[in-house]
């Protein structure tokens, strides 16, 4: 609509000098013709997950820009660090409690100031002092959405002898293979580790000789039986719906997504242990934009509306507590829990691992990649 | 020239003398990245049979996969676009031009949504899968088309041919026809007619296609990324995974210069053995 409505204005010669040399700059054309001030502002640059660059959950930001920001979209966290320290200017990163800490460690994540957040007083206040929001004595993280990570599977697909006592060794046998996709992580290892018995709590920290024999032992098994490892989750919802695999690791809007569409799927709470996680918005002090509009952008992404969006189109809840007095009741239900702290007590909440074992699950995994054949 | 060719390779060969310590750069020059490459080991990694005896085998073990995979690609694409340019050469009288564009065709779209449109007809409920199956040959879907080192060969042969049809059109059109006609005169069979002048005149343009092709396919990035699952993986994505992921942009750039040097080798071991100068003296 805005695109017709400007050309009409231009064949009508109703433009305005300004406005023409504003739209030429957003084509790059003006950068060295125009004066500095009449450039328009620098448009906020956004890291997020794949999905989540739908307006449906910054409508608020939309509404008062009149515009969406730039997206860059991440599979993992990892991925979207390295891009920031190679120089991307992002001014938003939305990353998870067990990840922020290689942000503020690296030097990129800013403190937030809560008070600019209209929104804050309404989050769950277990999560406002979550290890992950706070950091070092320091709010790096407005929480926004929660939800887990556990074991999809096609129940319709299955011996019912798994359907019964579902566990995360399916990714790991070989009768499976071509069958299963897990995801593009190292937690693949992690899990293969907890399959062997090893308690969360020991395998997330794996380092050095340990860590590459949980690599060659379950990593190997991992990425042989898979039939891809995913990275984003619209390929593995295809996948799964077609049959093509009858298992994954996978988050709550996989399930949330195929039941919508009548295929049956179910999500797992395997003998090993599901896993929570809550991610939310950080404040990059990389980005170029004003910082108002990156406020703007996290108070969007914690109101109540976005809250609904989040639980209604995708399953996973959402930090304030107000959402769920406007979501639709039945979508509440289907979520089962609603509240973050129980459903934290009754899964593995995911760890912060220090940086040495980050940097040395990346490398490990990466090799055990590499050498499929 | 200089700006957009030497300056990136030279910040790359600075990159990869200097180390990454965590988040930081460390700037002391150094060789380590390359000794990383090259140290061995003891104990080796088995991969395929054969034993590596490096400490870190994950370069060397894609790079020799990369090689080739890139080389029955490059062998695919010669096999498909010599008889399309000779049929071009030979066969075509009337609006050749018309041909030619028809040929470029497919470049007209993005070279992303041509390895994309693979990964439909190969995917599980993909053009060939549902074929089959309609016809009555297979009640499973196959399973290994999709997500191997095949479907990336496949996927690379498809989008470089018509980069080989052109030269080799070129050089097979520049063959003089009163040298054909000659041959038959004197009683050479058309076999023989095609073994002893249609090839040997053609052939700068087949070593300028498949060199075209080799080059670009050792290091792509994307088709494997696309349609390679993790047993497709090839040098380029080892290359993006320690830029981007494992962050350590100097060990990719040491990485992605001794590729450069080996491809470089290869090519010219490849131009020796085929007698490059002498296809060029009997040009001259």
């Amino acid at each position: 609509m805005q695109r017709i409505k400007f050309l009409d204005r231009m064949i009508d010669g109703k433009l305005s000098r300004r406005q023409m040399m504003q739209a030429a700059g957003a084509f790059g054309v003006g950068t060295l013709v125009l004066p500095r001030p009449s450039v328009a502002a620098e448009v906020l640059t956004c890291l997020e997950w794949g999905g989540y660059d739908s307006p449906d959950y910054f409508q608020a930001y939309v509404d008062k820009y009149g515009a969406q920001p730039n997206f860059s979209i991440f599979a993992g966290e990892e991925d979207a660090l390295a891009k920031v320290l190679a120089g991307f200017a992002a001014d938003v990163m939305h990353p998870c409690n067990y990840s922020v800490a290689r942000f503020v460690n690296a030097g990129v994540a800013a403190e937030l100031d809560t008070s600019r957040l209209s929104h804050w007083n309404d989050i769950f206040p277990a999560l406002q002092s979550a290890e992950g929001v706070v950091w070092d004595g320091k709010t790096v993280m407005a929480p926004a959405d929660w939800g887990n990570s556990s074991l999809a599977f096609r129940p319709d697909l299955l011996p019912p002898e798994f359907v019964e006592n579902p566990t995360w060794a399916i990714f790991y046998d070989e009768a499976y293979k071509g069958r299963v996709a897990m995801t593009d992580n190292e937690m693949a290892i992690v899990i293969g580790a907890m399959v062997g018995g090893m308690p969360y709590d020991e395998a997330y920290k794996l380092e050095g000789a340990a860590l590459e024999a949980a690599a060659k032992e379950w990593g190997t098994r991992a990425v042989n039986v898979s039939k891809f490892l995913w990275t984003d989750s619209s390929e593995v919802q295809q996948a799964m719906a077609s049959g093509e695999i009858v298992a994954a690791y996978a988050w709550n809007d996989l399930v949330a997504n195929l039941r919508r569409e009548g295929v049956p799927v179910e999500f797992a709470n395997p003998k090993e242990g599901s896993f929570t996680w809550f991610c939310g918005l950080t404040l990059l002090n990389t980005g170029k934009a004003d910082e108002q509009a990156a406020y703007d952008f996290i108070d969007a992404w914690l109101s109540p509306e976005t809250g609904k969006a989040l639980i209604e189109g995708s399953g996973y809840g959402h930090a304030n507590m107000k959402a769920f007095e406007i979501a639709d009741k039945e979508a509440i239900a289907n979520m089962g829990i609603t509240d973050p702290v129980a459903m934290m007590a009754d899964t593995i909440v995911f760890k912060t691992p220090t940086d040495a074992v980050q940097d040395g699950f990346n490398k490990v995994w990466g090799d055990t990649k590499a050498l499929k054949y | 020239m200089i700006a957009m060719l030497a300056l990136p390779i030279a910040a790359l060969v600075v990159l990869s003398f200097w180390t990454q310590s965590g988040f930081e750069l460390d700037r002391t020059p150094t060789l380590e990245n390359y000794a990383q490459l090259v140290r061995l080991t003891d104990e080796p990694t088995v991969w395929f049979g054969i034993p590596f005896y490096f400490s870190y085998p994950v370069p060397a073990i894609l790079m020799i996969k990369s090689v080739v995979m890139s080389l029955s690609a490059t062998v695919a694409v010669i096999a498909l676009a010599y008889p399309m340019a000779y049929f071009l050469a030979f066969r075509v009288h009337k609006h050749k031009a018309l041909w030619i564009i028809l040929i470029t065709i497919p470049f007209w779209t993005s070279y992303l949504l041509r390895v994309f449109a693979w990964k439909i007809v190969l995917g599980f409920n993909g053009a060939i899968n549902s074929g089959l199956k309609a016809i009555g040959i297979i009640d499973q879907p196959l399973e290994f088309l999709l997500y191997n080192p095949g479907a990336v060969v496949i996927t690379l042969a498809h989008s470089w041919v018509a980069f080989a049809i052109l030269p080799i059109y070129v050089s097979l059109e520049k063959i003089d026809r009163s040298l054909l006609e000659a041959a038959s005169d004197l009683g050479d069979s058309k076999l023989k007619r095609f073994l002893r002048i249609t090839l040997p005149l053609s052939a700068p343009g087949t070593v300028a296609a498949a060199l075209l092709v080799f080059i670009p396919t050792v290091g792509d990035y994307v088709t494997p990324t696309l349609v390679g699952g993790p047993g497709g993986t090839m040098i380029g994505n080892l290359v993006q995974e320690l830029f981007l992921k494992q962050n350590n942009a100097p060990l990719g750039a040491a990485v992605a210069i001794t590729m450069m040097l080996i491809i470089a080798v290869i090519v010219a071991i490849f131009l020796w053995a085929i007698g490059y100068r002498r296809i060029r003296a009997r040009r001259a």
